[in-house]
């Protein structure tokens, strides 16, 4: 037991560790709490090395190898990349990733913003109004998919058209149409997420200290001057990430494309993850390993330079 | 130390999830807006403000207008939900906004739970929620505590390691992931169809090491001190002195922990294809085309109670957590 | 090209009769007291309780027969895009089945369970016709499955809907021009109905569009006598079919207004009464009262026309294969069980009647057309046992019934065909969703795609 605490001790005050190094042998590493170190870090090694480590290394060795699981896996350098750009569906996946992320934030950047602006002020209830807000992030995902694919029915008797109907205009073809069913994921999305992004702002507006407000009135800023001048520049950083982490997001969009559309109509809403699905398990013959971690590698390079950005952006953000 | 100013730093650390951040920061909010010695009475609009009638009264009437909005969008399609769920498929398919033209029909709830059988992927995704829960707590508490509080000399490069993977999509790791359940190293039995195939991916969670090996250096020394005088070694000093004090970061971790099982659709898609072992999200959408309209919104509509019954929950737990975290402090 | 059905259809006629009297003596083999379990595809997910009562009443019987024998059973349903994560999974039942577009690749790839052995055990084994079992043969003659239930593509209709409409449900359409017709009718005098629709997405966009260009005289892929296949959907008939789709999409908008229809979303818009025609498998109304809750009283079945040289009817089927993981034990098991469920139904009066009256106690259609594995003798002499038991309105299905056999029947393509179909569902859904798709240069971006993966031999 002393032994222990001494370590611990020790440890605790971070002794210097060359002050141990001399008398190093398997008795006293196990004395000096070596082996106690190891059997708390096993479960995080075992579980980070099988399932995180491994398979991480695992996807970049198949990116140039071909593998069916029952041959050996022989190495065939970039064939698989060249394979990816060859197929005309990734030129139509990327764009449509693009899109889908480019209306995601049309649809879903400035409209929490306002809504936050908006709802910080509430006086009461101001629960009741960010439970409203965060209703649609708690219902799961799939569900969520489910119901709107329903709301989403294309005939006149589906449940938006007879809202549009109620205000007079013509049934929308929705997802059974190359031109709208992109957005109408992005609509689908963006309600689904925008709570959560509310509450971002809603955190950061409460964190704005009130001192720049008074010190804005004294100037005789009106209340436009003040969201201009004051709340904005303070949300600064916070606007910029959550940009970067919605693109990072919306760049691996899977769920709406395969459960509304399953990429269509016409391949119009085949996105890069639903491709490297593709690639990997709707091969009816035997998936296609390579080109799927390929492709995974790609967009992984992608996210990597947008991670940078927002690693550099946070970091000027938090020496501020 | 309070949660909310914990969780605050998080916004500003790189989630892998896009899921958890909102949350972190909503329990900052709360954890901040319960405090009256915050700012919460000064915004944007200063007293001054409020007394013109003119501010007060677009203020208010924006609110309003906010508040209608807020509900018919955050709540609207829930309710249409609920309706639809006892609504005749007939009803539903000819008139979907009518309010039970032809009355309500029951049987719907119990013909979703025991004919289609939606009890069994209910308590398939409890069970895949408890698992993951448990085995993400039971790393990242030993992981943190390793590397936070015993701190071995290679503890900064399995840090390092761990933290690395955070700027990993979850994308490159489908396809190998899978193929390693296919094949799990030493056992010789393929995992796919069980659930350890969901909890051990669930708990190589690096944003849960950075949470707890954050929040365990910044416990205070002196409780160690005072234990190690007691005669405490590592297992007691972690079982019971900081444990009990990481509460609130544990309560966080669940939260997020139970969550992402009840959300997550490809990764259980892809490793669980018994009907038997389906958690909800898998098993919905292959009954969408398979069984009767009425039913099917039924069987949604009781996907959907739990998580919100479950979010209720989570404002007490958040407040109870945030006390928690003040009586560390204190 | 040479049809394995036509072949075996030629050929069935002395081979039903030996197998009929071989059926009658076969018995539970040489029984091992060895205990095995083995888990075998049931039904399709979501099937009624009743059709989950009719199977497990077969279930029982057979383990009652083989009581050495325990039956797991499994949902199942042979989907393209699913079937290989299952595969690469380990998570394929012992039992299940494939198509026959399918079973030749995977054999060679040595994803199915060789059961020559097994299926040699059988009293009427030696008896087989080579071409009947060409589908699960590989060269050197070894068994890997048996083929079942072949299916001929048909049109169903809803003769509710029909009577609704003010048409005579005993007199369907027969050519292309009546189908358009009648589906303006339909789509003007029943609001919310589709007149004529055809499925579109996960690979049966283009099994339908096969379909309806062999019944056109035209083919997708065609392969020389050096055995080179060539891939060309960019021809006049695939042309005339899909200019078919858009006249009725778009000059008469009778095919509703959901176009992303898979093989279950049909069935079920279908069974809602949302679709009025569509081209389908001929036995598709067993899926239909399973789980549509479809009445055989509503249902008909016809032909689709045939125009031109070399039309004919799109036929498939299916091949009960055994899991490559299996154990020797299990496989013997496998193949009793595929001989008791999908072969002697066929073969052996007794057994027939018996599952004909399983199928009907449990309200199930008994009678439901489907191509004969033999000839029409033989399945006319199965008809004649199951008479009693039959419980669908059999002049409904008599306008497909009464001309399937003088019909020309040809295979699916066979090269890459789950990816011809793929790539054909992006050209059936831009037909139906886009006024202005351009055909040519779509077909002939489904050409050169899939050339190059026939040419690379994968």
């Amino acid at each position: 037991m002393t032994t222990l605490e001494r370590r611990t001790e020790g440890q605790l005050e971070r002794r210097p560790d060359g002050q141990r190094r001399h008398r190093y042998s398997p008795v006293t590493w196990v004395r000096g709490g070596g082996l106690t170190n190891l059997v708390f870090l096993l479960p995080l090694l075992i579980v980070f090395g099988v399932f995180s480590w491994t398979p991480i290394v695992e996807a970049v060795v198949m990116s140039v190898q071909h593998t069916n699981l029952v041959t050996p896996a022989t190495f065939v350098g970039v064939n698989n990349f060249v394979q990816v750009f060859k197929d005309p569906l990734f030129w139509t996946a990327v764009r449509n990733t693009g899109l889908f992320a480019l209306l995601a934030l049309i649809f879903g950047y400035p409209l929490p913003l306002i809504l936050a602006v908006l709802m910080s002020e509430v006086r009461k209830a101001k629960g009741l109004f960010s439970a409203l807000a965060y209703l649609p992030v708690v219902v799961p995902p799939v569900v969520a998919v489910l119901l709107w694919k329903f709301f989403y029915d294309a005939s006149p008797t589906g449940v938006f058209n007879t809202v549009l109907h109620w205000v007079g205009i013509a049934p929308q073809p929705w997802i059974q149409n190359a031109t709208s069913a992109m957005p109408s994921l992005v609509l689908e999305a963006t309600w689904a997420a925008a709570g959560g992004t509310i509450i971002i702002y809603l955190a950061a507006l409460t964190g704005v200290a009130p001192e720049l407000y008074d010190a804005a009135e004294v100037d005789g800023s009106s209340i436009w001057q003040k969201i201009w001048h004051v709340t904005l520049p303070q949300l600064r950083g916070v606007l910029l990430v959550t940009l970067i982490l919605q693109i990072i997001g919306t760049s691996q969009v899977f769920l709406e494309p395969f459960l509304f559309t399953n990429g269509g109509p016409a391949n119009a809403t085949v996105t890069i993850l639903q491709l490297i699905y593709r690639y990997a398990f709707e091969n009816s013959l035997g998936g296609n390993y390579g080109a799927a971690t390929a492709l995974s590698i790609l967009l992984a390079l992608f996210l990597a330079i947008l991670s940078f950005v927002y690693f550099r952006i946070t970091k000027s953000w938090s020496d501020n | 130390m309070t949660t909310g100013a914990l969780t605050s730093e998080l916004v500003a650390d790189p989630g892998p999830e896009r899921a958890a951040p909102p949350t972190a920061t909503r329990q900052a909010k709360r954890g901040k807006s319960r405090s009256p010695e915050d700012s919460a009475d000064r915004g944007i609009v200063s007293a001054n403000d409020w007394r013109r009638p003119r501010i007060k009264w677009t203020w208010r009437v924006s609110h309003g207008i906010l508040l209608v909005l807020l509900i018919i969008v955050g709540l609207g399609p829930l309710l249409w939900l609920a309706k639809s769920a006892i609504t005749p498929t007939v009803d539903t398919l000819q008139n979907p906004m009518a309010i039970f033209p032809h009355g309500v029909d029951w049987s719907t709830l119990s013909n979703a739970w025991n004919k289609v059988g939606i009890g069994v992927q209910f308590m398939n995704t409890l069970w895949i929620a408890v698992g993951s829960w448990f085995l993400q707590l039971l790393v990242a508490t030993t992981g943190g505590f390793a590397l936070a509080i015993l701190r071995p000399k290679y503890g900064k490069i399995i840090n390092a390691l761990v933290l690395s993977t955070l700027f990993v999509p979850a994308v490159v790791l489908l396809v190998p992931l899978y193929l390693t359940i296919l094949h799990p190293p030493l056992i010789n039995q393929s995992l796919i169809n069980t659930y350890w195939a969901v909890w051990l991916p669930a708990g190589a969670n690096a944003f849960n090491i950075l949470l707890v090996t954050r929040f365990f250096n910044n416990l205070p020394r002196e409780v160690f001190e005072a234990a190690k005088t007691d005669g405490a070694g590592p297992f007691r000093l972690f079982w019971s002195v900081v444990l009990p004090m990481s509460k609130p970061i544990l309560g966080v971790i669940s939260v997020f922990a139970i969550i992402n099982a009840w959300k997550d659709y490809l990764w259980p898609f892809l490793v669980l294809r018994d009907p038997g072992v389906q958690p909800l999200s898998v098993r919905l959408p292959s009954l969408q085309q398979a069984i009767q309209l009425d039913v099917y919104l039924a069987a949604l509509a009781i996907s959907t109670l739990i998580p919100v019954v479950l979010f209720l929950i989570f404002q007490g737990m958040f407040l109870r957590s945030a006390g928690l975290g003040g009586a560390v402090k204190g | 090209m040479k049809s394995p059905i036509k072949v075996l259809l030629a050929s069935a006629g002395a081979l039903a009769t030996v197998i009929t009297f071989a059926g009658c003596s076969a018995s539970p083999g040489a029984a091992s007291n060895e205990k095995v379990s083995i888990t075998v595809a049931s039904l399709i997910p979501g099937s009624s309780k009743e059709a989950f009562a009719a199977f497990n009443a077969r279930v029982k019987e057979f383990e009652k027969a083989n009581p050495n024998i325990t039956l797991k059973t499994e949902e199942y349903q042979w989907t393209g895009p699913t079937f290989s994560t299952q595969l690469a999974g380990g998570t394929l039942p012992d039992v299940f089945n494939v198509p026959f577009t399918d079973s030749k690749t995977l054999l060679q790839n040595g994803q199915l369970a060789d059961i020559t052995s097994e299926v040699k055990a059988l009293p009427y084994a030696s008896k087989f016709n080579k071409n009947v079992l060409s589908v699960a043969e590989d060269s050197s003659g070894k068994i890997y499955g048996l083929p079942y239930g072949p299916y001929a593509m048909g049109l169903s209709y809803n003769r509710a809907i029909f009577e609704k409409a003010g048409l005579d449900p005993n007199k369907p359409p027969t050519t292309w021009d009546e189908i358009r017709a009648d589906a303006k009718i339909i789509s003007e005098k029943v609001p919310g109905v589709a007149g004529y629709m055809q499925m579109t997405s996960k690979n049966t966009g283009g099994w339908e569009l096969a379909t309806t260009t062999y019944a056109r005289g035209g083919r997708l892929e065609t392969t020389d006598s050096s055995g080179k296949t060539t891939v060309k959907t960019d021809n006049p008939q695939t042309k005339a079919a899909l200019q078919f789709l858009k006249d009725v999409r778009w000059t008469d908008n009778s095919a509703g207004s959901n176009f992303l229809l898979d093989w279950s979303g049909m069935n079920q818009a279908f069974g809602a009464g949302q679709v009025a025609m569509y081209p389908s498998g001929s036995d598709v109304l067993t899926s239909l009262v399973q789980t549509d809750n479809v009445s055989p009283k509503d249902y008909g079945l016809t032909t689709l026309p045939l125009t031109g040289t070399g039309a004919g009817v799109l036929s498939g089927g299916n091949v009960a294969a055994v899991s490559v993981k299996s154990t020797a034990a299990q496989k013997a098991a496998a193949v009793k069980w595929i001989d008791f469920y999908y072969i002697q139904q066929l073969v052996d009066k007794t057994q027939t009647v018996a599952a004909a009256k399983v199928l009907a106690a449990s309200n199930q259609p008994v009678g439901v057309p489907t191509l004969p594995v033999f000839d029409q003798a033989t399945y006319d002499q199965q008809q004649q046992w199951i008479k009693s038991e039959v419980n669908i309105p059999l002049s409904n299905v008599a306008p497909f019934t009464s001309k399937i056999f003088s019909s020309p029947i040809v295979p699916e393509p066979n090269k890459n065909t789950q990816e011809l179909y793929g790539a054909l569902d992006a050209v059936v859904q831009a037909v139906l969703t886009d006024k202005n798709a351009d055909v040519d240069t779509l077909l002939k971006g489904v050409d050169s795609q899939i050339q190059a993966l026939v040419d690379a031999g994968n």
